[in-house]
């Protein structure tokens, strides 16, 4: 089953994966593959024109020498009228059918490139959490614009290329060995000479190109360095060490761009001399052989004009073989990330026609990461009702994350059973499943487009500006939304305002709002925020917790007393189980905690009272060390 | 490409004498490499005149005359050119490329050293991506015109012209109707290059959309998934998918049209010379060789005119980012030498701000009227809001920048009588976000302080608690910090940037605390590096943390740029004022933190 259905995608481009990349290429073609050969067939056709001129010219000149009669035409007066019609007429045919064939490849090519784009970014997208979470965003972003990009280019220019040069190379041939075979062979002598040349040096020279480049990118990291950190250059006056520093990358690109002028300057002379000769050859012997008569001045013309096309393009093909081949790796690249197995989205065979209730068992739950020994989840029991509220405590890397994650089916869970409203988690479609579940995280995430639209982003329906004002309202944004001069079209981002951590957190709880979901799952953190807006959160998010399950990862224990269950995790299993009042009778971690908190509290009023501070001891290493 | 890039891209400038011969001006000192591949390139032109016209000799008097000799003869002329040809082509190849790299080194060179002098003011005024296009690909546009651009030009112009004369001397009156077709020719290709360009420039925009589209669904996936966002994503990513193909589809076949109507424009002229060289030939008055010899001219015609028409279509916009360029380097630095300045013997007396006023925009006042005397070796805490001044007190202080009035004194001088040079020697700064730069920790550690032996750097490293950490990574202090000194953890660079400020041995310190949490014991650490830095000098001190304030002599509470309350820790707190509302939640924290709670349940 793939997720994607025919109708989003014209072609699923991961059936198209073939062990070999071309066949791979090929397959992927579909729907162009008319086009891309009707490319080509116009490129013979232009060809064919342009060698027919010289043919035309040939019949012309031995007209105009005597050697040839007029067919059209009685006199040569009307002749030449007639030949200089068939040269307009060429020229439309040539230019016609090249423009033709050059239509219908970059038809194809940037066809290709936007099935391309499209079909990867929803690959993307649907790749699971636990594939995103390894992956790097830079290689991934890379991968999706450069190397689209090279695909695009490949069949742009360097397949369509390297076939006009073979098309020009053989067509010309063809009609100069018509004319005197002999002569046709001795035209190319060098040919295999200059190919295989051509080939190593370009092969040489994108070498070269990519050290010039990564000259480049060191450059550009020393500048952008040294800008972005112009107070401490000032601060420490090294203008002059900087200078030094970006003198040296400086000369170094300077001298690997002269390293590589230095190899074209070598390429292009030296096979110009042996091209240079090798048309001359082809001259003095065509023109023997128009002397001796065997051969026409016309003919001589004539081939003067097509041996041009058989030889000098020859140089090219080099470039477009090595410029095709890296094509062909960073199509290669593609395919990497096309393997990858997307997250079904739409697959369970338990959908219930309405919402969740939120009722949520976890039976002996374990889980552990892909590629690590040990669980990060395991031994995890517990239920809570419809409605109820759950908060988790414990310190960085004890699974508070994890066990939410479980949830949504962001990872899936390796042992025990989660029920939701009595039916297994994992028979839930994901996309049901995470409609009915809202998440606001500690640091939320925001799209660079407006306010409004980052509110109603996650909604999955039209929402009318009166509902996201009330959403927003009711989140303790509204005011704040106002004070920009954009107001609810303010962008997010570079290009508009930086929100705040508090702000940011509080555009998200609009956005729970509105989605309106059965169960939620909070990342309670207000320690980044002043206190005034601490207490605005802390009433917004009990508005959105009013009716709803909800799973709280709790940093403090103000937020923790009030659910109805807490779990004290550590090291992935749960080390205490119940609600405040009962965890307070034991004697273990939770208690500890909150004498801790209450001994600090009561501490600090001690200290502004007196204004002792100033003898409280200062933290030392051997104080640290034992904590 | 960059947002900056396209945005900038969008500015053409009127071709002007004077930018022009400034333009001209920055070959002045490569004038011998300039007239070499000048000739370099007139001569292969010339030269592909003439294979046209021995071609036509080889024609008329080889064949024609049935003349073995003479073509023999004229034959080796041929190759004879062709290989000083060839030599020629290496010239040029080499001469105009190598100008263009040494063009573009001069001018990174140029505007980068230029960016050295410039004051703050300058980098706070223009973003640093602004800044980088400068150095990287205006100068890189403008090295392009000078060399590669210059050659197109005199190759081109000396192809015609040489044509023309060749054609002038087979038959003028022919070669008045070809060059009559010519003004046609450029215009047509121009006009197709201008269209060109433009889509071009649509579809890279399109492309710097979609890969912050990538970009952004990439980071923010977890939410897209969350918010079952898939289906509408991907609808929104195909409307810019389609203007980008919309856009490159376009330039692409306006690409494939060019050439073929420039073409068929030449195909024209090339009709009108078979017939009626035909004819002239018909009556004596045109060889073969003479008619054959027209057609090769004009149909090798067309590849400088495709040349010309690239340059002129991009000549603008390289102009227009010489004038960028220019523009970076007539700007003076705000802050420089005084005439007369003496370098600073010392900064460890009294220092003093006298009535200083201070505004970025005029009507905006960012610190008004403060008066502040320190004494040597006082340690001051800078508190408040956040764009309540502090950072400028600070600034005004390095010199970064001078007050807009009011005198800032050290040892009873007016400080713009000092040297910036010997002022910034003797201020050791720790900042907010420690920039590091890319290179070993040992490198970065001696910025602070060039001529510095290892033992030294170890030393400071050690006096500001960053040995510990440095010795257990594996390469030690050969670690690698990475880009920006990505591959340490905040912390840790805090430790190495005290350690830098250390190794200066500063005589005024100033530290802009950073806010991000660090752990526990990195935290102890850093107090104790800055422990050793304090000690005897005069410091300032932007603090966030409770133990950095309690370590003052005295706190400045700064708010709308004046100092809205000082004293002692405890003095502040009983007010119960600005200090006391700023600081009971935070310290709270921090108490937690002290005791342990907060390891546990962060």
């Amino acid at each position: 089953m793939t997720t994607t259905s025919p109708l989003q995608h014209p072609v699923d481009l991961r059936r198209t994966l073939s062990r070999y990349r071309l066949a791979g290429l090929w397959r992927m073609m579909r729907g162009f593959r008319g086009p891309y050969l009707g490319a080509t067939l116009a490129l013979a056709l232009s060809a064919t024109s342009k060698t027919a001129t010289y043919l035309l010219l040939r019949y012309f000149a031995d007209m105009v020498a005597g050697e040839a009669q007029p067919v059209l035409g009685d006199s040569l007066t009307q002749a030449f009228a007639w030949v200089a019609l068939g040269f307009v007429l060429l020229a439309l045919f040539e230019g016609g059918f090249s423009f033709l064939s050059g239509r219908l490849a970059a038809y194809t090519a940037e066809g290709i490139a936007r099935r391309l784009r499209e079909y990867l970014f929803d690959h993307i997208q649907r790749l699971s959490v636990a594939y995103h979470s390894h992956a790097s965003t830079g290689d991934l972003v890379e991968r999706s614009t450069s190397d689209v990009d090279a695909v695009r280019r490949f069949f742009a220019d360097q397949a369509i290329g390297a076939g006009r040069i073979v098309l020009l190379f053989g067509i010309n041939f063809a009609a100069i060995y018509r004319l005197h075979p002999r002569l046709a062979w001795a035209s190319v002598l060098v040919i295999p000479f200059i190919l295989a040349i051509s080939v190593w040096f370009f092969r040489r020279v994108s070498q070269a190109y990519e050290a010039y480049q990564e000259q480049e990118a060191r450059l550009t990291t020393t500048l952008q360095e040294n800008l972005s950190g112009v107070r401490v250059v000032k601060a420490f006056a090294r203008q002059d060490f900087e200078k030094g520093k970006f003198e040296t990358e400086n000369r170094r690109k300077f001298l690997r761009g002269r390293k590589l002028i230095w190899m074209h300057s070598w390429f292009w002379s030296v096979s110009d001399v042996v091209l240079g000769m090798q048309m001359l050859g082809g001259f003095v012997y065509a023109a023997l052989l128009a002397i001796q008569g065997v051969i026409t001045v016309g003919t001589y013309l004539a081939y003067v004009g097509l041996v041009a096309w058989l030889i000098w393009p020859i140089r090219n093909l080099g470039r477009m073989i090595v410029q095709a081949s890296t094509g062909l790796v960073s199509y290669g690249r593609l395919v990497d990330i096309l393997r990858e197995e997307p997250e079904p989205l739409e697959e369970g065979d338990y959908r219930p026609s309405g919402p969740a209730r939120g009722a949520v068992v976890f039976e002996n739950v374990s889980f552990t990461y892909k590629d690590e020994a040990l669980p990060a989840l395991e031994g995890i029991t517990f239920r809570c009702e419809a409605g109820q509220s759950v908060a988790l405590l414990g310190s960085t890397g004890s699974g508070k994350t994890t066990l939410v994650n479980l949830l949504p089916r962001f990872h899936e869970y390796t042992g025990g059973r989660i029920l939701l409203d009595g039916v297994e988690l994992k028979r839930y479609p994901r996309a049901w499943l995470r409609r009915q579940i809202g998440i606001v995280e500690q640091e939320p995430f925001l799209f660079s487009r407006s306010l409004r639209e980052n509110i109603a982003y996650g909604a999955g329906r039209e929402v009318s500006q009166e509902e996201i004002e009330a959403a927003a309202r009711a989140a303790a944004i509204h005011a704040v939304i106002l004070s920009f001069p954009d107001g609810y079209d303010t962008l997010v981002g570079e290009r508009g305002v930086t929100l705040s951590g508090g702000q940011k957190q509080r555009i998200a709880i609009a956005r729970a709002l509105l989605k309106d979901p059965r169960i939620l799952i909070l990342d309670d953190s207000t320690s980044s925020v002043d206190t005034e807006t601490e207490a605005l959160i802390r009433s917004a998010l009990e508005r959105l917790m009013q009716g709803r399950t909800t799973f709280i990862i709790a940093h403090r224990i103000q937020s923790v007393m009030n659910a109805d269950l807490i779990l004290v995790l550590d090291k992935g299993r749960i080390v205490q189980m119940g609600a405040h009042e009962t965890l307070l009778a034991q004697d273990g971690m939770y208690r500890r905690i909150y004498d801790i908190q209450t001994r600090v509290d009561a501490e600090l009023e001690r200290m502004i009272s007196t204004g002792a501070l100033q003898e409280q001891h200062t933290p030392t290493l051997s104080d640290i060390s034992h904590v | 490409m960059s947002e900056i890039e396209l945005e900038e891209e969008e500015y053409t400038s009127q071709i002007t004498f004077p930018v022009f011969k400034r333009i001209l001006g920055l070959l002045k000192p490569h004038w011998r490499w300039l007239l070499g591949f000048l000739l370099a390139i007139a001569l292969v032109s010339v030269l592909d005149s003439l294979f046209t016209y021995i071609n036509k000799g080889i024609i008329d008097q080889g064949i024609m005359q049935r003349d073995t000799r003479a073509l023999y003869q004229l034959a080796l002329r041929y190759g004879f050119w062709q290989v000083v040809q060839a030599g020629m082509v290496f010239a040029f190849i080499y001469l105009t490329g190598v100008l263009g790299e040494r063009v573009q080194y001069d001018l990174r060179k140029m505007t980068f050293e230029h960016l050295q002098e410039l004051s703050l003011s300058y980098y706070a005024r223009n973003a640093v991506g602004r800044l980088m296009t400068r150095v990287t690909s205006d100068s890189e546009r403008v090295a392009d015109l000078m060399t590669w651009g210059l050659l197109d030009v005199v190759w081109g112009a000396t192809n015609i012209l040489t044509a023309t004369v060749f054609m002038l001397i087979i038959n003028w009156k022919l070669a008045v109707i070809v060059f009559a077709m010519m003004p046609l020719l450029v215009y047509v290709a121009v006009q197709f290059r201008k269209r060109i360009l433009l889509e071009f420039r649509t579809a890279r925009r399109m492309n710097s959309k979609i890969t912050g589209a990538y970009n952004e669904t990439i980071t923010g996936v977890r939410v897209i998934k969350a918010l079952n966002r898939e289906e509408q994503n991907l609808g929104e990513f195909r409307v810019l998918t389609d203007s980008m193909y919309r856009a490159s589809y376009r330039a692409a076949w306006l690409s494939a049209l060019f050439l073929p109507a420039v073409q068929f424009v030449a195909a024209v002229v090339l009709a009108i010379i078979v017939w009626y060289g035909g004819l002239q030939a018909l009556r004596g008055a045109l060889t073969v060789g003479g008619i054959h010899a027209f057609v090769s001219y004009v149909t090798f015609m067309l590849w400088p005119v495709q040349d010309l028409a690239r340059v002129f279509s991009e000549l603008q916009r390289a102009i227009a980012s010489a004038e960028r360029i220019f523009t970076l380097v007539d700007t003076a630095p705000e802050v420089r030498d005084r005439p007369g300045a003496v370098p600073a013997e010392t900064l460890t007396g009294v220092i003093e701000f006298e009535n200083v006023d201070f505004y970025y925009e005029e009507r905006k006042p960012v610190i008004r009227n403060l008066s502040l005397r320190v004494q040597p070796g006082e340690m001051i805490a800078l508190v408040g809001p956040t764009g309540g001044g502090k950072s400028t007190i600070v600034n005004l202080l390095c010199r970064f920048y001078e007050p807009c009035s009011g005198v800032i004194r050290i040892n009873g001088r007016d400080y713009r009588e000092y040297t910036l040079e010997s002022i910034h020697r003797r201020i050791g700064m720790v900042l907010q976000t420690p920039h590091l730069f890319s290179g070993s920790i040992r490198e970065n550690i001696r910025y602070g302080r060039q001529e510095a032996s290892d033992a030294e750097v170890e030393e400071a490293a050690r006096l500001a608690g960053a040995h510990e950490f440095i010795t257990g990574l594996e390469k030690g202090y050969d670690t690698e910090v990475g880009e920006g000194g990505v591959l340490l953890s905040t912390g840790q660079k805090q430790l190495i940037s005290l350690a830098r400020a250390i190794l200066a041995r500063p005589e005024v310190f100033i530290m802009d605390e950073a806010t991000s949490s660090v752990d526990t014991l990195t935290e102890a650490l850093i107090q104790r590096g800055m422990g050793t830095l304090l000690r005897g000098r005069t410091s300032f001190v932007i603090a966030h943390r409770l133990s950095t304030i309690r370590r003052a002599d005295r706190i400045l509470v700064i708010e709308d740029g004046r100092i809205a309350e000082s004293g002692t820790h405890a003095e502040l707190l009983r007010l119960h004022g600005h200090y006391y509302r700023l600081y009971t939640r935070q310290f709270r924290h921090e108490l937690a933190q002290q005791y342990g709670a907060e390891p546990a349940l962060a």
